[in-house]
């Protein structure tokens, strides 16, 4: 034990340098987009730019719309989470408490719904969405994305809903509440905090939504940012201190919500998959 | 259990299971019917299709660059499996010690996993860059990672295994922190080395959990198209190509929708049939 003891500084140094190298494409793409258009194409390569400089921001900013781009990620992503949320509560909550062969069936045909590639999806959507008037609207990537992120909560929010006491639901409905106000007053508040883990990580899959994006909205001033990003390095040459500046903006919202939630993100991905 | 056939609980099943099905089940099922159609741009919103039985994949099965892209696909797949199994569990072992910060440092490597799959496209195709990238740099030699088509389809699998490994490693993680100390502390006792406890306690417990992961690595990266659409559009000469992609050039790129249709059916099957297995492995852990 005291030798384990005495390793555990040393392990501690390896696991940071392990970590720090492996994240490092992370930081190679701050680092490229503080890099002006001269110093991105040096050889070899600085590890640190030399002059930092802001003009590829600048540049994206003013002249590639990274603004519009990202108010639209946002106006498809902020949606997705709530009607993920709202209806990942109410089928979670539902699986965890009903027992029947009904159930079983639902539980299984939301472990295979969540497994087919949404590309493969793209041309039966477009249909639908074409039938429904509703292409070139965020509407309709919201409601695609959604039918990703929900099977994927389901799952997860299943196990979590299990683990509130049905106790203390059968004294609420003992005191004269009816079972919507026992899942309004007593359930969900305890479990506010899986219900942000989920929110966060349908937001996250929304916020990067490309496939959707890129075959239900061909008007640009409504495509998202994934798609902007994409006309960029589609082309054989790119700009690349302007992409990942572009990148680099366009990624500070997913990894500050993931330093916030980082621990209940791990329990909260652990809980589901496996169980 | 009081209430629980209250009649609210059948709604809340209902909506997001009828969602699903509306817009998950029938883009599939509405997938395979066009792969049995004649479908045209003239035709594609009308149900009035001609049927043409198993014309698109006769088309397909006799394409060449099918045969090659359904053996990228499952190349792209085993090495993922592979790798990210390998990796992982190795990763996971190594943060299964104690020392300060541990945990903190384990989930940080999941920011990797966070990032939207189109972004970390287009990060790998900068790091793989022929003459300025830093990867051609550390290494010293002038490397055609994507532009090579021997290499782009182990340069995509690269990036993917980095994108995934975190996420499968948490899930390894989670199910060693499951095991029981009581057979390692006999083992100790009788001075089983840490090799052969790793090998007869260890790996047998982690078995099932391994295989259910294996199952998730293979739907999820039967699904990447934003990393590989981004990196290499599938090129050159579909050296890098897999089959979502492969039907969505079809679909929206040749706008042949019964061939891409049919080419996507071939990919439903592969998933299909491993989450059958996930689904009875997942099953079968529970019970025990």
């Amino acid at each position: 034990m005291i030798l384990a003891r005495r390793r555990a500084p040393l392990l501690t140094l390896i696991a940071v340098a392990g970590v720090a190298l492996y994240l490092f494409p992370i930081y190679w793409m701050f680092i490229s987009g503080l890099k002006d258009s001269a110093e991105i194409f040096a050889n070899p390569p600085s590890l640190f730019p030399r002059a930092p400089s802001l003009a590829a921001f600048q540049h994206v900013f003013a002249r590639e719309n990274v603004l519009r781009y990202l108010r639209n990620s946002l106006a498809i992503a902020v949606p997705v989470t709530l009607l993920t949320v709202a209806m990942g509560a109410c089928g979670g909550y539902a699986l965890s408490r009903l027992r029947s062969r009904l159930v079983d069936a639902a539980l299984f045909a939301v472990l295979m719904l969540q497994v087919f590639p949404d590309a493969l999806l793209a041309t039966p959507m477009f249909i639908i969405f074409k039938f429904l008037g509703l292409l070139n609207t965020f509407a309709a990537v919201i409601l695609a994305t959604t039918s990703k992120t929900l099977a994927f909560a389901l799952v997860i929010l299943r196990p979590m809903f299990r683990q509130v006491p049905i106790e203390l639901e059968e004294a609420s409905l003992v005191d004269g509440c009816n079972r919507f106000q026992t899942f309004r007053r007593i359930v969900l508040p305890i479990m506010h905090i899986p219900l942000i883990v989920v929110g966060a990580l349908s937001f996250v899959q929304a916020y990067g939504q490309f496939v959707y994006a890129l075959t239900l909205l061909s008007r640009q001033e409504l495509q998202p940012a994934t798609v902007g990003i994409y006309s960029f390095v589609g082309a054989e040459y790119a700009d690349w201190n302007r992409v990942m500046a572009f990148s680099s903006v366009f990624v500070v919202p997913i990894l500050v919500l993931f330093l916030a939630l980082q621990r209940r993100i791990v329990a909260g991905l652990t809980a589901g998959a496996l169980k | 259990m009081v209430g629980s056939r209250s009649p609210l609980l059948f709604v809340f099943l209902a909506i997001p299971i009828l969602y699903l099905l509306a817009l998950v089940a029938f883009p599939v099922a509405y997938n395979i019917l066009m792969s049995l159609q004649d479908v045209t741009l003239g035709n594609i919103t009308s149900f009035a299709r001609p049927f043409v039985g198993l014309d698109n994949y006769r088309e397909v099965l006799g394409d060449p660059d099918f045969r090659k892209v359904l053996l990228n696909s499952l190349l792209f797949v085993a090495a993922n499996v592979i790798a990210q199994l390998g990796i992982g569990l190795a990763v996971a072992l190594f943060f299964s010690q104690r020392f300060p910060g541990v945990h903190f440092l384990r989930g940080l490597l999941l920011a990797a996993w966070m990032l939207p799959a189109l972004v970390v496209g287009a990060l790998w195709k900068w790091l793989f860059a022929t003459q300025y990238g830093v990867i051609n740099f550390a290494i010293g030699s002038p490397v055609h990672w994507l532009a090579d088509p021997s290499l782009s389809l182990a340069s995509v699998t690269i990036a993917n295994v980095w994108f995934g490994m975190p996420f499968s490693m948490i899930l390894i993680s989670a199910a060693l922190t499951g095991i029981p100390l009581e057979p390692y502390e006999a083992a100790a006792l009788d001075g089983a080395g840490p090799v052969q406890r790793f090998r007869y306690i260890t790996l047998p417990a982690l078995r099932p959990a391994l295989l259910a992961v294996a199952c998730l690595i293979t739907i999820y990266t039967m699904r990447a198209f934003d990393l590989i659409f981004a990196m290499t559009g599938g090129g050159p000469l579909d050296s890098s190509n897999v089959l979502p992609l492969f039907s969505y050039q079809f679909t929206f790129q040749q706008f042949r929708f019964g061939i891409g249709a049919a080419i996507g059916t071939f990919a439903f099957f592969i998933v299909f049939a491993v989450a059958l297995l996930y689904v009875h492995t997942l099953r079968r852990e529970a019970v025990e």
